[in-house]
């Protein structure tokens, strides 16, 4: 150390080391390396705190032996170094062996060394590391020598804090991208199985949740209990690493793998998950921490189970763990189920980063579970919408077949009715005949003929009338129903059309009208195709009113009268005369037996259908059902 | 001799139904068409109407409708291939209503009925 133009030169070449890269090893490398060739130094080591803060663990180092250095750890407060780090302090100590605060380290062969400096590494009130320099003769260190060695420790914590800052942003951004992967992945399927395993397979994966088991619970509403869903977990922990090299490695066709991987369902036999799923809680309070966790939609972190008031004893001996954490799943602000982690091999404590990823991956399952409902939910209204335009197809031909039948009948009716009326003219006139001749007997046989010919004619005309009444009444399978509730039924078929349409719908229903005895399905017809002629008069909105309300009606009959009011404008004269007539339609795609069926329907039932035409404003439909249906 | 004028499209059922009539000791006009029957109906004064509902041109229901029209008093019995018009209440106007069979036996009792023969004399015979 020469003069203070040298210093100068020093802490130039430190900025420039600090500036070149962000490499916290390689900086710190350099730097000693800067400090060997300026000062005179015999070793030179920097320590850096652990995640811990009771650790120092040597960084970097040059003059020690290099074979032991990488494992040192210094406790803060014990030796010189941990005085340092304890008390913020530099200490310049020619003969070091000797101070009271002195511990002989092995690994550093500090026999070798007599004198040293240390100065600790502050990031604002914080010392996060100490570095020291040694030397192997006794010698005092002058105020420049400890005033540059000062000046480096603020350029090292700079580095150090821009690392740290660097690794954290890292860590983050692989985060976002785990999270992002996770939710491409979990979109290319619609099954539950399939993303829940996504997303249980990211929380245990090392690098993202890094959890070693994780289980999810979900609440079945019909039975109001909490049940095991899935469970990942030891017998597929190397599975889930194995996984997730995989994953790292495979980042092209990542999602094509992960959906693959998920469709074997190779956890399905592990019997973590069979243990998961044979757990099954009723939603009560005071029932266990799962419970709680959906009743108070709140997240636990339970550190000692043992000591956890919401913990039972049964609890921790079927998950035979004593640290776990629960957090719900909620969509929509409904509790949906409950996801449980713990790390029941590696015992590591959960820490906050841990939550709160576990949290950000529970909205994802969320998500998933609730999309999977939808999705159900919009299969089984496709369902039976299907089914419903199925049956009203099939009821629409049938009723054209009885047109039909009611015509070919007609045809055959007539010639039926003359061979069979002639025929018993024959046979009428031959027995006269044969009372007058001699050969009785042979003109006898000419009139049994002809008795064949009437009997078989009967037998037609019968088989014709059963046909006719066959096709006629239809059969009706009434069972005592809910009117307002087939209402809503049929409405809800309809939402989407209504909302395109921008139309209103405005319910008027009576909820106390007695239950009429109905065939479900066929007056649900008749309500479709109402609500929709409804629908198609007003294309371009309107507001639809539909009132149920007892009803004194002629003579004083008590009815139950249903009302569908649009504002569609109304029909046109020329077609309001014909709507009743089958095969009379003004739409390309129906048949005309939409309104003419209805009425059929509606007679079977012993009811009449009105339709109130205010040409210019709309159509108001009048339903009226007998309350006492007499049972015919 | 009381006077039947049976109205059908069909050529055989008018031969049949004018047979066996006849047989009864009716005297039997017969019409194809109902404008046809119109005709009939100036000429001969029958006593009463046997009257098919389908037919080509007008109808058996429009026919009626038309005989009261013009304030007629005769007897009408319609006569259908099948039952379904039973239910419409435009055959209400009719006197009876038959469902069209091999066997006559129905039809011959409604018209014994009507023109109340073995009973009280009916007011619209002439």
């Amino acid at each position: 150390m020469k003069d203070s133009k040298q210093g100068l030169e020093i802490f130039q070449d430190i900025t420039r080391i600090a500036n070149s890269t962000l490499d916290l090893d390689e900086t710190l490398e350099k730097i000693i390396e800067v400090i060997q060739n300026n000062l005179h130094i015999h070793a030179c080591a920097i320590y850096i705190t652990d995640d811990s803060k009771e650790f120092f663990s040597l960084r970097a180092a040059i003059g020690l032996p290099s074979d032991t250095a990488q494992s040192i750890q210094l406790g803060i407060g014990k030796g010189i170094t941990g005085w340092v780090a304890e008390h913020n302090k530099t200490l310049a100590l020619s003969d070091a062996h000797n101070d009271p605060r002195f511990v002989y380290f092995p690994e550093i062969e500090e026999e070798k060394f007599k004198s040293m400096l240390s100065v600790p590494i502050m990031v604002e009130e914080l010392c996060i590391g100490v570095i020291n320099i040694h030397n192997e003769e006794q010698r005092m260190y002058s105020d420049l020598e400890i005033l540059i060695m000062e000046t480096i420790a603020s350029q090292v914590s700079g580095c150090i804090r821009n690392a740290m800052l660097f690794n954290k942003s890292q860590m983050l951004l692989k985060e976002q991208t785990i999270l992002y992967d996770i939710s491409q992945a979990v979109q290319t399927s619609t099954k539950l199985e399939h993303g829940l395993w996504i997303i249980l397979s990211g929380i245990t994966m090392g690098e993202a949740g890094g959890f070693n088991r994780a289980m999810v619970f979900i609440i079945n509403e019909n039975t109001n209990t909490l049940r095991g869903f899935m469970g990942l977990g030891p017998d597929s922990s190397e599975d889930a690493f194995r996984i997730w090299t995989q994953w790292g490695r495979k980042k092209k066709n990542m999602l094509e793998w992960v959906v693959n991987e998920a469709d074997k369902n190779e956890y399905k036999n592990s019997a973590f998950n069979q243990f998961v799923q044979s757990m099954n809680f009723p939603i009560q309070p005071g029932e266990n921490i799962l419970v709680e966790t959906v009743l108070q939609k709140n997240s636990f972190n339970v550190t000692d189970a043992d000591k956890h008031p919401l913990v039972s004893n049964d609890f921790i001996q079927s998950l035979q763990t004593n640290a776990f954490a629960t957090v719900p799943l909620i969509a929509h602000k409904e509790v949906l189920g409950v996801i449980l982690v713990d790390n029941r091999y590696n015992n590591k404590p959960i820490s906050d980063e841990q939550l709160r990823l576990l949290t950000r991956f529970a909205t994802h399952a969320s998500w998933v579970i609730e999309n999977s409902r939808l999705f159900t939910k919009l299969l089984e209204t496709n369902r039976e919408l299907l089914s419903t335009r199925e049956q009203l197809i099939q009821s629409e031909k049938l009723a054209a077949l009885g047109e039909i039948s009611a015509e070919v009948t007609h045809e055959i009716k007539n010639p039926l009715v003359s061979i069979g009326g002639f025929a018993r003219r024959l046979e009428n006139r031959i027995k006269i005949l044969a009372s007058k001749y001699e050969d009785e007997k042979e003109l006898e046989n000419i009139a049994d003929y002809s008795k064949i010919i009437r009997s078989e004619v009967d037998r037609m005309e019968k088989l014709l009338t059963n046909i006719l009444e066959y096709s006629k009444a239809g059969i009706l399978q009434r069972n005592p129903c809910d009117a307002n509730e087939l209402i809503e039924e049929a409405v809800y078929l309809f939402q989407s059309g209504f909302y395109m349409k921008d139309i209103t719908v405005q319910f008027r229903l009576d909820k106390d009208i007695p239950h009429l005895s109905l065939d479900k399905t066929q007056f649900k017809q008749v309500l479709i195709n109402l609500l929709y002629n409804a629908m198609e008069s007003m294309h371009s909105g309107g507001n639809l009113t539909i009132a149920t309300y007892p009803e004194n009606y002629v003579g004083g009959q008590k009815v139950i009268t249903l009302c569908i009011e649009d504002t569609g404008g109304g029909i046109p004269q020329d077609i309001y005369e014909n709507i009743f007539n089958p095969f009379f339609t003004t739409k390309s795609t129906g048949t005309g037996l939409g309104l003419s069926i209805s009425r059929k329907i509606i007679e079977m039932h012993g009811g009449t259908i009105q339709i109130e035409n205010n040409m210019g404003r709309g159509v108001t439909v009048y339903i009226r059902l007998p309350l006492q249906i007499s049972p015919d | 001799m009381k006077k039947i004028l049976v109205i059908d499209d069909e050529e055989n059922i008018r031969f049949l139904y004018k047979e066996e009539l006849e047989e009864l000791g009716y005297q039997v006009t017969v019409a194809a068409t109902a404008e046809e029957a119109m005709g009939k109906i100036q000429a001969d004064k029958p006593d009463i109407i046997t009257l098919d509902i389908k037919m080509p041109g007008m109808d058996g229901i429009e026919f009626m409708r038309k005989l009261k029209e013009e304030k007629s008093d005769i007897p009408v019995i319609l006569c259908s291939a099948y039952g379904r018009y039973k239910q419409d209440f435009r055959v209400w106007a009719s006197d009876a209503y038959v469902v069209k069979s091999a066997d006559l036996s129905e039809l011959k009792l409604t018209i014994k009925e009507i023109l109340g023969e073995g009973g009280p004399s009916d007011p619209h015979t002439q």
